[in-house]
C-alpha cells in the first residue's frame, strides 16, 4: 500500500497535530471511506477521512491524557514544554519559556480558552524582574532582551491591576459617602434622595469620590505633601541668588 | 551724647537682627514679603521690604573708590582663577573686547576626571578643530534593571555625533587659545583674596620654571572670576554657600582589540539600584580604552559598591581588561545659593552649572565662562571703564534666563525616570521610540528645547504614562523599590531610606 505509507508519513511530518483539527492537506485515501466509531464529527463533509481519523481513532476531549509523557511529546514536536522555570543558571536568566529574549506566548496558553493566559505572563515577568534586581547579571550581546511589555495587551492590565483596586475604592468611597449622607440627613432633615437635588448634597457627594481617589489610604497624605516640597525645590535653588536682590530681567 | 544714644540704638538693633534675619531670610527665600521691625529707643519702627532694600550682603552699602562706570586710564584688569573650559573661554572673551585678563592655572597638564563628551553644537560655536576630538560617537546603549537593551542614535544624521575628547587635550588648547589673543597665563595656585576699596589683591604661590614649590605673589586686578571648579576656593572665600554634590567614580580600563571595536563609536548607560540609585553606570569609549563609571548624591559612601556592581553589568563585554586609572571628582548638582559677590563672581563647575539627569558640564562651563567675559566687555565699554557687581548680575541673569528651561526638564526626568526600578525601566521602554530619541538628541546636541509637534507630544504622554503604570504594576510586593516616597529630604534621611 504504497499509497497509504506515503500520506502517513506526510501526515507524521507536520508539527503539533492536534486531535480536534482535521487535517489540511487532501490525503488520497484509496481504502473505502466507511467512517469508524467517533472519527466523522470533525471531518469536512467533502474530505474523506484520512486512515489516522478512522479505526476507532477518538477526538477530542475523549482522546485528552492518552498522549505519551510531557518530555516525549516535547522531544517529539522540537519544542520544549519544560525545563528550569526562573533560574539563574551560569549568570544568564534561565526558563523554558523565555527565548531569544522574550517570552514566548504559545507556551503561556490558558487551558480553558485556549488563548494566552496574560497573568501567567505577567507574573512570569514580574517574577523575572525580581529575580535580575536581586542578583544583576552582566549584559551581553548575544543574549539581548527583547521583551516589551506593550505586548501585554491594555485589557489584561485593568483586569489584573486596576479592578481589584477599583473595587477596593469604591467600597470605601460608597461607605464614606453613605455615613455622610446619614449625617447630613440627622443636621438638615433632608432624606437621602432629596440630598441629591441640594447643593451641599452634591458638593459632599464630589468630595467624597475625588477624595478616595486622591488620597486612597492614609500614607498618601504625606506622599502628596512631599510631592509639592520636592516639585519646586530644583526651582528655588536656582533662585537663591536672586534673593533679596533686583533681577536685571524683571525690570524689562 | 546722642552719639552715645546712637550707638546704643544701633547695639539694640544688632541685637535683634539675628534672629529676625534668620526668619525674614526664611521668608524673603519662599518669596513672602519681609517685614522687618526696628525698635530704636522703645518705638517700633516697620519697615517693608522694598528692592532698594539692601541685604546685609548685598554690595550696595559698599562704596568703591573706583565707583562703576568712571573711566579708567588703563585697561580694566581681570583675574581668572583655574583654567579649565569655564575659565578659558571667559579669558578669551576678555582679551578678545581689550581687557586684560590673568589667567590662573594651578596645573597645566591636569586631566580632570571626566566623561569628556561635547555635544555639536560645542564645537561650531567654540570653532574647536577636529583634531582635539578622539571619538565621535553616534550610537548610544540604554540598558535597563532587566538587562533590556535599547539603541539611542537611530534618528542622527551622518553629521550629528557626540564628541569624546580627552580632558588635558580639550583644555590645554582652549588656553593656548586664550593666550594667543591676549590673555596672561600665569602657573600658581590660588591661596586668597582681600578686597580693597578699590582693587581687589590676589594672592597666589606662582609656579615658576622647574620649581616644586611656588613663591607667594600677589596680583592687583578689578574683578575676579571664580573658575576653579566643583571645590572652589573663589567661592568658600565669596562666601557662596555649600551645594549637593555626586561623587562620580571612574575606572579607565584598556580592553582587547575584538572589544574594544564594539565600542569604536558606541556609548552605553546602565541604570539600576544595583548600579546607582540617582544615577547611572557607563561605558564611554575614550582614544584606546573605555572608562568604566557610575556616580551618586545620596549615598556616596557606597560608591565602590556600585563601581563593582556597573563593571559586573559589563562584565562580557570588557573581559580580559586591564585598569590603567582610577579617579574620581565631585560633580555638582545644582547652582551655589550666591554665585556673585560684589566684583567677584563664579562660572562652571564652581557656580554648580552641572545638569540633572545626564551630568553634563562641559559646554555650560564654556559658555558661562564667555556669557560673564561677554558681559564684562559690555559694561566696560572694551575695558576702558570700571565696571562691577551690575556687569556680573547682567551676565547671571541671561545664563538662567537661556538655559532655565533645559535645566528644568532633565530635574523633571531625573525625578520622573531615577526614582526605582520600575521608573527606569519604563524610561528605557520610553527610549525605544523614535520621537523620544529624535526630541532627546536634538535637545542635547543643539542646546534649546524642541517643542515637537502637539499630537506627538500628547501621544509621547499617553505612551509614557502607560509604561510608568506597567513598570510600577510589573514590581513585586516585596522588591526593594516598593518605599519610593516624594520629598526633598535631607541626605541623611536619603541614605536610610536607600540602605
Amino acid at each position: 500500500m504504497p499509497v497509504t505509507m506515503a500520506s502517513l508519513s506526510s501526515v507524521s511530518a507536520r508539527t503539533s497535530p492536534s486531535p480536534a483539527v482535521a487535517p489540511r492537506r487532501v490525503v488520497c485515501a484509496s481504502a473505502p471511506s466507511d467512517n469508524g466509531a467517533g472519527s466523522s464529527a470533525t471531518l469536512q463533509k467533502d474530505r474523506k477521512p484520512s486512515p489516522l481519523q478512522r479505526g476507532g481513532t477518538l477526538q477530542g476531549a475523549a482522546a485528552a491524557g492518552k498522549d505519551a509523557s510531557d518530555k516525549f511529546k516535547s522531544m517529539a514536536e522540537g519544542k520544549q514544554r519544560s525545563g528550569p522555570v526562573l533560574q539563574m543558571v551560569d549568570g544568564r536568566f534561565s526558563d523554558f519559556r523565555w527565548t531569544g529574549g522574550r517570552w514566548d506566548l504559545s507556551l503561556f496558553r490558558d487551558p480553558k480558552t485556549g488563548g494566552t493566559s496574560w497573568d501567567a505572563v505577567i507574573d512570569a515577568e514580574m517574577a523575572r524582574r525580581k529575580l535580575l534586581e536581586d542578583s544583576p547579571i552582566a549584559c551581553t550581546n548575544e543574549d539581548p532582551v527583547l521583551f516589551d511589555t506593550a505586548e501585554i495587551p491594555w485589557w489584561a492590565w485593568v483586569r489584573r491591576f486596576h479592578l481589584p483596586e477599583a473595587e477596593k475604592l469604591n467600597g470605601r468611597a460608597a461607605m464614606v459617602g453613605y455615613v455622610l449622607a446619614l449625617g447630613v440627613d440627622q443636621l438638615t432633615g433632608v432624606g437621602l434622595l432629596d440630598q441629591q437635588n441640594s447643593f451641599f448634597g452634591k458638593v459632599l457627594l464630589h468630595v467624597a469620590v475625588f477624595g478616595i481617589l486622591l488620597i486612597r489610604s492614609s500614607s498618601d497624605v504625606d506622599r502628596f505633601k512631599g510631592l509639592i516640597d520636592e516639585a519646586f525645590y530644583y526651582d528655588k535653588q536656582w533662585q537663591s541668588t536672586w534673593e533679596g536682590q533686583e533681577r536685571p530681567s524683571s525690570d524689562k | 551724647m546722642a552719639s552715645a544714644i546712637a550707638q546704643q540704638a544701633a547695639a539694640l538693633c544688632t541685637a535683634q537682627a539675628p534672629r529676625q534675619q534668620t526668619r525674614s531670610a526664611a521668608k524673603a527665600f519662599v518669596g513672602a514679603p519681609v517685614q522687618r521691625k526696628q525698635s530704636i529707643l522703645g518705638r517700633s519702627i516697620v519697615q517693608s521690604s522694598s528692592k532698594q532694600q539692601a541685604a546685609p550682603r548685598s554690595s550696595a552699602l559698599k562704596v568703591y573708590a573706583i565707583r562703576d562706570g568712571a573711566t579708567l586710564d588703563r585697561p580694566l584688569r581681570v583675574a581668572v582663577i583655574g583654567g579649565g573650559p569655564s575659565g578659558a573661554c571667559c579669558a578669551e572673551s576678555l582679551a578678545k573686547g581689550g581687557v586684560e585678563a590673568f589667567l590662573i592655572e594651578r596645573k597645566m597638564d591636569n586631566c580632570k576626571p571626566c566623561g569628556g563628551a561635547i555635544p555639536i553644537c560645542m564645537v561650531e560655536e567654540f570653532d574647536l578643530p577636529m583634531e582635539i576630538i578622539d571619538r565621535r560617537v553616534t550610537k548610544m546603549k540604554m540598558i535597563s534593571p532587566s538587562n533590556r537593551e535599547v539603541d539611542v542614535g537611530k534618528t542622527l544624521n551622518d553629521k550629528e555625533w557626540i564628541g569624546m575628547c580627552r580632558r588635558e587635550v580639550f583644555d590645554d588648547f582652549l588656553r593656548k587659545r586664550a593666550t594667543k589673543l591676549g590673555a596672561n597665563l600665569v602657573n600658581g595656585l590660588y591661596m586668597g583674596m582681600d578686597v580693597g576699596a578699590d582693587t581687589i589683591t590676589i594672592r597666589y604661590n606662582e609656579y615658576k620654571e622647574g620649581d616644586k614649590v611656588g613663591t607667594p605673589t600677589t596680583l592687583d586686578v578689578d574683578l575676579v572670576i571664580g573658575a576653579d571648579g566643583a571645590n572652589s576656593r573663589v567661592a568658600k572665600d565669596i562666601d557662596a554657600g555649600e551645594y549637593d554634590y555626586a561623587i562620580a567614580f571612574q575606572e579607565r580600563i584598556r580592553i582587547p582589540e575584538d572589544k574594544m571595536e564594539y565600542y569604536k563609536d558606541l556609548a552605553e548607560m546602565y541604570v539600576g539600584d544595583d548600579v546607582s540609585p540617582d544615577f547611572y553606570g557607563w561605558v564611554f569609549p575614550k582614544y584606546d580604552h573605555v572608562a568604566v563609571g557610575t556616580g551618586t548624591v545620596v549615598n556616596k559612601t557606597a560608591i565602590k559598591q556600585y563601581q563593582q556592581a556597573t563593571r559586573d553589568r559589563a562584565k562580557v563585554k570588557t573581559e580580559g581588561g586591564q585598569i590603567i586609572r582610577v579617579e574620581a571628582h565631585p560633580i555638582p548638582e545644582h547652582p551655589r545659593p550666591r554665585r556673585v559677590k560684589g566684583r567677584v563672581t563664579l562660572v562652571g563647575d564652581a557656580a554648580g552649572y552641572v545638569t540633572k539627569c545626564s551630568g553634563e558640564g562641559i559646554y555650560f562651563a564654556a559658555k558661562s565662562g564667555r556669557m560673564a567675559g561677554e558681559a564684562i566687555v559690555k559694561y566696560s565699554e572694551g575695558g576702558k571703564k570700571m565696571t562691577g557687581e551690575r556687569a556680573l548680575r547682567d551676565y547671571l541673569d541671561e545664563f538662567d534666563r537661556k538655559y532655565w528651561a533645559t535645566y528644568k526638564v532633565l530635574d523633571i526626568l531625573q525625578k520622573v525616570f531615577y526614582r526605582s526600578n520600575p521608573a527606569r525601566e519604563a524610561f528605557v521602554e520610553m527610549c525605544e521610540s523614535n520621537y523620544v530619541q529624535k526630541m532627546t538628541f536634538d535637545s542635547y546636541l543643539y542646546k534649546t528645547v524642541v517643542p515637537g509637534t502637539p499630537l506627538d507630544d500628547v501621544k509621547l504622554l499617553v505612551n509614557t504614562v502607560g509604561s510608568l503604570l506597567r513598570a510600577n504594576a510589573l514590581r513585586s510586593a516585596d522588591s526593594k523599590s516598593v518605599n519610593v516616597s516624594f520629598g526633598s529630604k535631607s541626605n541623611a534621611e536619603k541614605v536610610t531610606a536607600a540602605a
